[in-house]
């Protein structure tokens, strides 16, 4: 499993502006969290349905988008025309599962397409452009640059400690904590360090901006998908 | 205010952040099995008392954890968490502040405090399911699963839980943070790291 | 450019008992370099070389603590009345690290880096990041994950990104310590390039023999002050006995000698059986049908980057489940499992290898046998580590160590697991000549006792010193397999010129 965004991108069939992947994330966030299922609402929850869909398929993740669509359309099949005709417990039982993958479903499937469509660069530049300080971007930034470390580290030391056969000999759940969490806590100290007398020397400072060579930029398909967003949010709080 | 902080700072918040998040994330998986569900907010602190005791020795000043929850509350808010999550890492990241700086960042019992309070923003990610939020989510439930689901669900979730899971947090986080400083003691002091 | 009058600095280290000790860096150095100079900076680990680059880019005083006295200046200007980052403008910096020195996970982004917190315009620095691209050869690093990239490589991105910068000072800690041959082919082309140029270069290092062609000077340094000082000219009449009478690596490969010793004891072999194994992505895979090694005898790994070395090294000790190789060793027939019992590698970075609260302790956890008491097993513990001159350090805190001394101590818990095949990943990486030669003579002294070693290594300096067996590996297949010998030894200096034509 890769925890962060992506190093660099492939070519995709349109790219979005990271402000408009965070409009789509809330409006679908909020119209699966809490819509009804009935009238306009159950329009709306068919519409964010197909999002993520749509999305997966511009970057070419084509298995995931067929899974997720045929998961998606049967449990709001379901909602919509077995629930009402079921009672008991396999009622309770349908709804539960239905609940969890509709509700959810979207909504995780949007964040996993903006972390497998955005690079970490774009995000920072985003996340300056909305006017975050210096004090949350460059942690951000270490954030995503440290993971795939520690997840080097992790490994070396699993090599290490099957090598030494150490899983073996350890009854005691805490040591065996102890002896994977010890080594990588030194290496996160070191890395801070290090880390912070290579900026330094390459110029990085708190109080300064600076320029980004990334280019991001509302495009008119950035301004069609945050209109529809904000249209979609209007209606689900009108009606 | 950003005056404050060198480089040094924010790139410890961030490697720092960065393990907490990941420790977060695997104890999360494991809370994919049922059983663990309902104790994540105990176990989840446990694990995470030890590098959150680390990074406690290495802040001397005020701001650095109040970065980290925001941080967090960023992150899972894009992975798709509603908004009482702000609220509830802000306010664990501030109020294990004031108890780190009535310690002068230097009491070992205050940061295990510390440990303690940090923990609580994990109630953000559940409280869709209490109080004021609850009748809301389970309002906005009743039309789509009918009022056999709501029943079952609000049983599953009496308020008496929430107090439960605050109660778990601070247990945990206790735990943690006094294993970690055990371990702060035996590895990091003893090798000169911290 | 360049002028140290009086230059004393300690640091302030808080030692594990709590105490605070000062630690001297450089006393009281007086040195001025001249624009476009090219100096190179050498001695044992611990001279004080180090510190003396921390004094130019300006991490010194500005991030390690300490105590400075005297005065340094850039260009008639004080650093301590300079910001860091007004220094960062001047001077670009390349770590020892590779692992550690980026801020990015992008190559591109990383290059680009110094020049964006200096405000320069984007547009300029795409076009710089172009061009520096095609002059150094490395189009085909743009745009990558740097996680994915050899350590050779990322160093070619760290100077990639000073060329974007285009300081007028470049300084160098120890660069080449991660890097094979051909990398540090390459970057010597980079540092000449750098000097055609007019760049004021200041290199740290232990690797000499590629910049023998390039100094200007070069200064010897011991316990913080300058001890001996040669001018171009100088240089060249270093002979391989100077290098060794002052206690530095030799300055030129050719004139390294080679010591034969009497032929290899046992006449048993290791034989490898159907080492076939691939990563996912296909790279690095390795493809070995049969491969018979004398046993009792320390086999050099060589090849180059990507060639399937350290998947070798790994599928030997059992770390890859899919691996359906055996090797037959003294009449067994060793699995994955039973390999991952008998072997024991001492990895690159021996940080992730030690656990425990003190020496002893890091010891004793790799005796496995029950039938030994607790006493008897610290005695032996006691008796391994005294063996490895690491008596005084019982107690001490495997990591308050220093680098050397880790590496003992994991040898010593591979000698305590009794396991009959121990594996270094490339064990003498950024060492000087003195600590070189220690790990040669450990591994002779392993051999005394019965093990079998294997070293993955680029380092020719040492193969001459103690290796017996070359397996040469090329695109994860045996190319060559031979016992060291004045016969054989052109073999390996073929490899390393080959290495050199590559570039």
């Amino acid at each position: 499993m890769e925890i962060g965004l992506q190093s660099n991108l492939s070519r995709d069939l349109f790219h979005l502006d990271p402000r408009t992947k965070l409009a789509i994330l809330i409006t679908v966030g909020i119209i699966m969290m809490s819509g009804k299922y009935t009238g306009v609402e159950y329009v709306l929850r068919l519409i964010c349905v197909a999002v993520p869909f749509l999305l997966l398929i511009s970057i070419r993740l084509f298995r995931s988008a067929f899974i997720y669509v045929l998961l998606m359309y049967s449990t709001v099949l379901c909602e919509g025309f077995i629930i009402p005709h079921t009672k008991g417990m396999i009622n309770l039982m349908i709804m539960i599962i239905c609940g969890v993958i509709s509700r959810f479903g979207p909504g995780y499937l949007c964040g996993w397409y903006v972390v497998k469509s955005t690079s970490v660069s774009e995000f920072i530049t985003a996340m300056e452009r909305m006017h975050f300080p210096n004090i949350i971007t460059i942690p951000m930034s270490v954030m995503f640059r440290y993971f795939p470390t520690l997840k080097e580290d992790y490994s070396s030391i699993h090599d290490a400690m099957k090598m030494r056969e150490i899983g073996k000999k350890i009854k005691n759940p805490f040591t065996y904590i102890e002896y994977i969490l010890v080594p990588v806590m030194m290496s996160t100290v070191r890395i801070a360090n290090d880390l912070s007398a290579a900026s330094l020397s390459k110029g990085l400072g708190v109080n300064r901006t600076r320029t980004h060579i990334c280019k991001i930029g509302l495009r008119f398909i950035d301004y069609i998908l945050i209109i529809s967003m904000v249209v979609m949010l209007v209606t689900f709080y009108v009606f | 205010m950003e005056n404050k902080f060198s480089i040094k700072d924010l790139i410890t918040v961030g490697v720092f952040t960065a393990l907490y998040f990941v420790v977060t994330f695997i104890v999360a998986c494991l809370g994919f099995i049922p059983v663990f569900m309902a104790f994540m907010p105990l176990i989840g602190p446990i694990f995470n008392g030890i590098p959150l005791m680390l990074y406690f020795s290495k802040i001397k000043h005020f701001g650095m954890i109040t970065i980290t929850s925001i941080i967090i509350a960023i992150l899972m808010f894009l992975t798709g968490h509603p908004y009482p999550i702000f609220i509830f890492c802000i306010g664990a990241g501030l109020i294990t502040e004031f108890v780190l700086r009535a310690g002068k960042y230097e009491s070992i019992r205050n940061c295990v405090i510390g440990s303690a309070t940090f923990s609580l923003w994990l109630l953000g990610m559940v409280i869709a399911f209490f109080f004021g939020f609850r009748d809301a989510y389970f309002a906005s439930l009743v039309d789509g699963y009918g009022q056999a689901y709501v029943d079952k669900m609000m049983s599953l979730t009496p308020t008496w839980m929430f107090f439960a899971m605050i109660v778990m947090c601070l247990v945990g986080g206790t735990i943690g943070g006094l294993f970690g400083a055990k371990v702060l003691k035996k590895h990091f002091k003893k090798a000169g790291m911290a | 450019m360049i002028e140290f009058s009086n230059v004393t600095f300690k640091y302030n280290v808080t030692l594990s008992d709590g105490e605070k000790e000062d630690i001297y860096g450089i006393r009281d150095l007086n040195f001025s370099i001249g624009k476009g100079e090219f100096v190179v900076l050498t001695g044992g680990s611990g001279c004080g070389k180090t510190t003396f680059i921390r004094l130019i880019n300006g991490l010194i005083p500005h991030f390690y603590n300490g105590e400075l006295s005297g005065e340094i200046s850039l260009d008639g200007k004080s650093i301590r009345d300079m910001s860091i980052f007004e220094i960062s403008s001047k001077v670009g910096s390349v770590f020892q690290n590779p692992r550690s020195q980026f801020f990015n996970v992008n190559t591109t982004d990383e290059m680009a880096f110094a020049a964006e917190n200096q405000r320069r315009d984007p547009e300029e620095i795409n076009k710089r990041i172009k061009d520096i691209a095609v002059s150094m050869k490395i189009e085909k690093l743009l745009d990558r994950n740097i996680f994915e990239l050899s350590g050779g490589e990322k160093q070619l991105v760290a100077c990639a990104g000073i060329g974007v910068l285009s300081p007028e000072i470049i300084v160098l800690d120890e660069p080449s310590s991660n890097l094979d041959h051909h990398a540090i082919n390459r970057l010597s082309e980079i540092l000449s390039a750098w000097k055609s140029e007019g760049k004021t270069i200041i290199i740290a290092e232990h690797r000499l023999f590629y910049l023998g062609d390039l100094a200007d000077r070069m200064i010897v340094m011991e316990n913080g002050s300058v001890c001996n000082e040669f001018k171009r000219e100088d240089l060249k009449n270093l002979s391989h006995e100077d290098t060794v009478k002052l206690g530095i690596r030799t300055l030129s490969l050719d004139s390294v000698s080679y010591d034969c010793k009497p032929g290899i004891g046992r006449s048993s072999n290791l034989i490898f059986s159907d080492f076939k194994f691939t990563y996912k992505k296909n790279r690095h895979s390795i493809d070995i049908p049969k491969l018979d090694i004398p046993e009792g005898c320390v086999t050099a790994i060589i090849g180059h980057n990507g060639a399937g070395k350290s998947t070798f090294a790994r599928n030997i000790c059992g770390l890859e489940k899919r691996c359906r190789g055996y090797i037959e060793y003294l009449d067994k027939r060793l699995g994955y499992k039973d390999r991952l019992h008998n072997c024991y590698m001492i990895m690159q970075d021996v940080n992730h290898q030690l656990f425990t609260e003190s020496v002893e302790d890091e010891v004793m956890l790799s005796m496995t046998s029950d039938d030994m008491s607790e006493d008897d097993k610290r005695e032996r513990a006691r008796e391994i580590l005294d063996k490895l001159d690491l008596s005084k350090y019982y107690e001490t805190h495997p990591m308050a160590l220093s680098g050397g001394q880790k590496q003992r101590v994991a040898i010593a818990s591979g000698i305590a697991s009794e396991k009959p095949i121990i594996v270094f990943d490339e064990p003498t990486s950024g060492l000087d000549l003195f600590h070189m030669e220690q790990v040669a003579d450990v591994i002779k002294d392993l051999i005394r006792i019965g093990k079998n070693v294997f070293v993955i290594t680029h380092d020719y300096e040492f193969i001459l010193k103690c290796c017996d067996h070359i397996i040469h590996l090329e695109n994860g297949t045996v190319k060559d397999s031979f016992n060291l010998d004045d016969g054989s030894i052109c073999k390996i200096k073929e490899f390393m010129c080959e290495m050199s034509e590559v570039s």
